[in-house]
């Protein structure tokens, strides 16, 4: 059956929740042991920025969404990420692992990507783009709720993640769909756009901030406990997903981006060994010299009513 | 005042009023006004909200027959205008005329006695030979299509039905929409209440606005030598004439347009990401040009904030958002627009010639014969018709010269004693599928989503063009764009000749059952003979147009 994107948008616009909807007083909070809450707090700040700067990528695509009804999808889609990210600072805020009005710093690989978003984004071609969100989502999100589900026992956060969950099945239903349809473009559209993003240097500054992301990513997920096989798992989604479809495989970026995954997953050579070197260089990068952050990354809040 | 009159004119705005002094100028003095409230000024009566103000420069926003030197301000406010409005009451005593609290439920005509009927619910009839469609087409506020809408337990208020005895000052206010009465009322709000949030849908063009006072000395020249005033009017109107170039048509001025409204932007705006929310993703002139100085600076305000995420739904105590918070606040202003009564469907039931409806017709989108008449609705006009409207230019200049247009037809009803006086379809298509067809090109019709469309996509309510082409074309009557018959039955066929203007002859079958002579009805055979048609297009050539557009 046909893919109907106005159907979809309908969807989303019935399957709205907020933070509000949530009781955040309810038991289980306690759960959290002091020993997780340490390791907990790193890796839910990374999992809040993570999102923060996905809903900025989608704030990117929706202008150039080449339908109404795509661009609303985007629209809501920027909002939902958003929205997780909200739900997942309220969450380390029922945790006791941020004080009043605290907001998590960003890691330093992270404030290099807000900043470049905030300065490339517009400029990137939907098909980079949309390439990129479904294989983050499938893999970090993917790995990350995945993982949080199986540790922490607090029964709110798998109410939290539950609706979570669903949120994200849409955007890779759209994610994926949009791929398909943007690989039914003819052949050497894509020869001239991948060669095009190739010698991009804002998209080859991308990928030097995306690569050890990823890496340190994984390698914190692995650190916490999440086994190799779960991770595998989330990776392998995002190729068995596009391998399905009719027109993705045409896509240049999606065979690129499946590539570095698996390397990425698997620790290749000298892959892993350069992205290791990069994930160091940006440690020591004196990020303070970005100067104040953009101030969409101040729309963050725990807060379920804004009074 | 009996209850057939010559003619009768729903409402009491700027267009009703307009007709009624042009009638009365031209010895017309039979016929009657039917306003639904109770007091004049259509438009400018209803949008009392703060800060409410023409953004066309009032010199020319205002009748050429009826100057105004006291105008204080280049854009002057909504107060100001209703006073000028209800000056043209005074001065030619239109009151006696109107009959306020009757509001038209329903138009019909009658094919045997060709008169028209207003019903008026419970109230009376008032029937007429001919009727003038002066009702506006942003007569009729709409609230959106929000989600929990009605869950909402604090004050609502339209932005065209102002509560001016709900206090602002230590309030939480929402204002819903940023079109052009949002960016009015929001520096306005700022200023009174205790904190504003604007939720924007989609950004608009914002270009400064040249307001000035205008100082003793030019009203004293203005009432003077009325011939500086109309300079200065002239002035505004080529000034603005000029715009259509990039405003009406996609052109690279349009991208030059945008150029300045974006330095406008950047000059008033130091935040990168405010800017990208602010920053339009339509061709400038597609949706109204919003026209302000002051909007941007108040959006920045401490107690003002722009919220640019979608709106999931209204609960009980504010907007839930999106991105899953509640705006928590005491009152929501809806500066969302209006149910636009031009572009399809009819404000009221409108049955013409043999019992057809209008709102039938003009189900997937309204059109009409140089935005005034239309087939099948003998001695029927409209004023803001099918697409009359400017993107660019006073909404006045197309208005008068439509009010010409029908106090000229209007004459000629009544000087050569015409039963019905009503266009041609052929003429009518002809002349739609040429406005559809140069709709085309046009900043409306680029892409984006705007009130002047429906929501296919059908453009029934812009002019693409000049103003300076709209007053041309409705600047004579063209005989041979109508049908006439006489109001004295006679068998053999008759030609008439209207000396008014005597290019073109149309000789019309007389004698018929039916008034309404119309060729394509079932009733009336076409006897007609036509001097000077021209080519005749398919039947609804217009429909075949709009879907190619």
């Amino acid at each position: 059956m046909a893919f109907k994107y106005s159907d979809m948008l309908e969807t989303i616009k019935d399957r709205q929740w907020a933070l509000a909807d949530i009781d955040w007083d309810a038991p289980g909070a306690d759960k959290i042991t002091d020993e997780q809450r340490p390791g907990l707090k790193q890796f839910m700040a990374d999992v809040v920025w993570i999102e923060h700067v996905g809903a900025r990528a989608f704030a990117a695509m929706a202008p150039k969404a080449p339908f109404e009804a795509l661009g609303d999808i985007y629209r809501y889609f920027h909002a939902e990420e958003q929205r997780h990210a909200n739900a997942e600072l309220a969450l380390m805020k029922r945790w006791g692992m941020l004080e009043e009005g605290e907001v998590p710093v960003p890691n330093k690989n992270i404030r290099l990507v807000i900043e470049w978003l905030d300065r490339y984004a517009e400029a990137l071609p939907l098909t980079v783009i949309g390439a990129a969100i479904p294989a983050l989502e499938t893999a970090l999100d993917g790995a990350l709720l995945k993982f949080l589900l199986d540790e922490v026992q607090d029964p709110l956060c798998a109410e939290v993640f539950n609706k979570v969950n669903n949120d994200e099945s849409r955007h890779l239903a759209v994610g994926f769909q949009v791929l398909n349809d943007l690989g039914a473009s003819p052949m050497r559209i894509h020869t001239i756009q991948t060669l095009g993003a190739l010698v991009d240097p804002r998209i080859l500054a991308g990928g030097v901030l995306y690569v050890p992301l990823l890496t340190r990513m994984l390698a914190n997920l692995n650190a916490m406990g999440l086994s190799e096989e779960k991770l595998y798992n989330a990776v392998m989604r995002y190729e068995n997903v596009g391998g399905r479809s009719e027109f993705t495989r045409r896509v240049p970026g999606y065979h690129i981006l499946k590539a570095h995954m698996s390397a990425s997953i698997k620790r290749s050579q000298p892959l892993h060994y350069i992205s290791q070197r990069l994930g160091t260089a940006i440690d020591y990068f004196p990020t303070e010299v970005l100067g104040k952050p953009p101030s969409w990354t101040e729309e963050l809040t725990y807060e379920p009513v804004a009074k | 005042m009996s209850d057939t009159t010559t003619v009768l004119i729903v409402g009491a705005g700027f267009a009703g009023l307009g007709t009624a002094i042009r009638l009365l100028q031209q010895g017309i003095d039979d016929f009657v006004i039917l306003e639904r409230a109770e007091e004049v000024g259509g438009t400018w009566r209803d949008n009392t909200y703060p800060g409410a103000a023409c953004d066309i420069p009032s010199l020319l926003y205002s009748y050429a027959f009826e100057q105004n030197p006291n105008w204080s301000r280049a854009y002057s406010g909504g107060g100001e205008i209703l006073d000028y409005i209800k000056t043209m009451v005074d001065k030619y005593s239109l009151s006696r005329f109107i009959r306020f609290g009757v509001n038209v439920t329903g138009l019909e005509f009658d094919d045997e006695s060709a008169l028209w009927t207003a019903q008026t619910g419970d109230g009376p009839e008032f029937k007429a030979r001919i009727a003038v469609m002066a009702s506006g087409p942003l007569a009729n506020a709409s609230l959106p299509n929000i989600r929990g809408l009605d869950t909402f337990l604090g004050h609502k208020i339209h932005s065209a039905r102002w509560d001016h005895d709900y206090d602002m000052s230590d309030k939480r206010v929402a204002v819903v929409g940023t079109g052009a009465s949002a960016v009015q009322i929001i520096p306005e709000l700022v200023d009174t209440a205790r904190s504003v949030k604007v939720f924007q849908r989609t950004p608009g063009w914002v270009l400064p606005r040249p307001d000035f006072s205008h100082p003793q000395w030019a009203r004293a020249t203005f009432r003077r030598v009325p011939l500086v005033q109309s300079a200065a009017r002239q002035a505004w109107f080529w000034a603005h004439e000029l715009m259509a170039v990039g405003m009406v048509w996609d052109t690279p001025v349009t991208t030059g347009i945008q150029l300045v409204a974006k330095a406008n932007l950047r000059r008033q705006v130091s935040d990168g990401w405010l800017r990208r929310q602010l920053t339009p993703n339509f061709r400038a002139g597609c949706k109204r040009m919003l026209m302000s100085s002051d909007y941007y600076p108040a959006l920045q305000r401490d107690n003002c904030k722009l919220v640019s995420w979608p709106i999931a739904t209204l609960s009980p105590n504010g907007i839930r958002t999106a991105d899953g918070i509640e705006h928590e606040v005491d009152c929501i202003v809806f500066a969302t627009g209006f149910d636009v009564g031009c572009k399809a469907g009819t404000p009221f039931p409108i049955r013409g010639a043999d019992g057809r409806e209008l709102s039938d017709e003009w189900s997937q989108g309204a059109y009409a014969y140089k935005s005034v008449t239309v087939a099948g609705y003998p001695n029927l006009f409209f004023t803001f018709g099918p697409n009359s409207g400017p993107g660019h230019n006073s909404a006045l200049v197309y208005m008068e010269a439509q009010i010409n247009y029908i106090v000229r037809a209007i004459g000629a009803i009544i000087e050569d004693d015409l039963r019905t006086f009503e266009v041609r379809e052929d003429r009518q298509n002809q002349y739609h599928g040429e406005v559809q067809r140069r709709l085309a090109s046009t900043t409306w019709n680029s892409g984006c989503k705007s009130w002047y469309l429906t929501t296919d996509g059908y453009n029934g309510t812009m002019y693409p063009g000049f103003a300076t082409q709209f007053v041309r074309a409705l600047s004579e009557i063209d005989t041979g764009d109508y049908l006439t018959t006489p109001a004295t039955t006679r068998s053999e066929h008759q030609t008439i000749e209207h000396a008014r203007n005597g290019s073109k002859v149309a000789q019309i079958a007389q004698g018929r059952k039916s008034a309404g002579a119309l060729p394509t009805r079932s009733d009336v055979k076409p006897d007609v003979l036509v001097v000077d048609v021209g080519d005749v297009p398919p039947k609804r050539a217009a429909s075949r147009v709009r879907n190619d557009a």
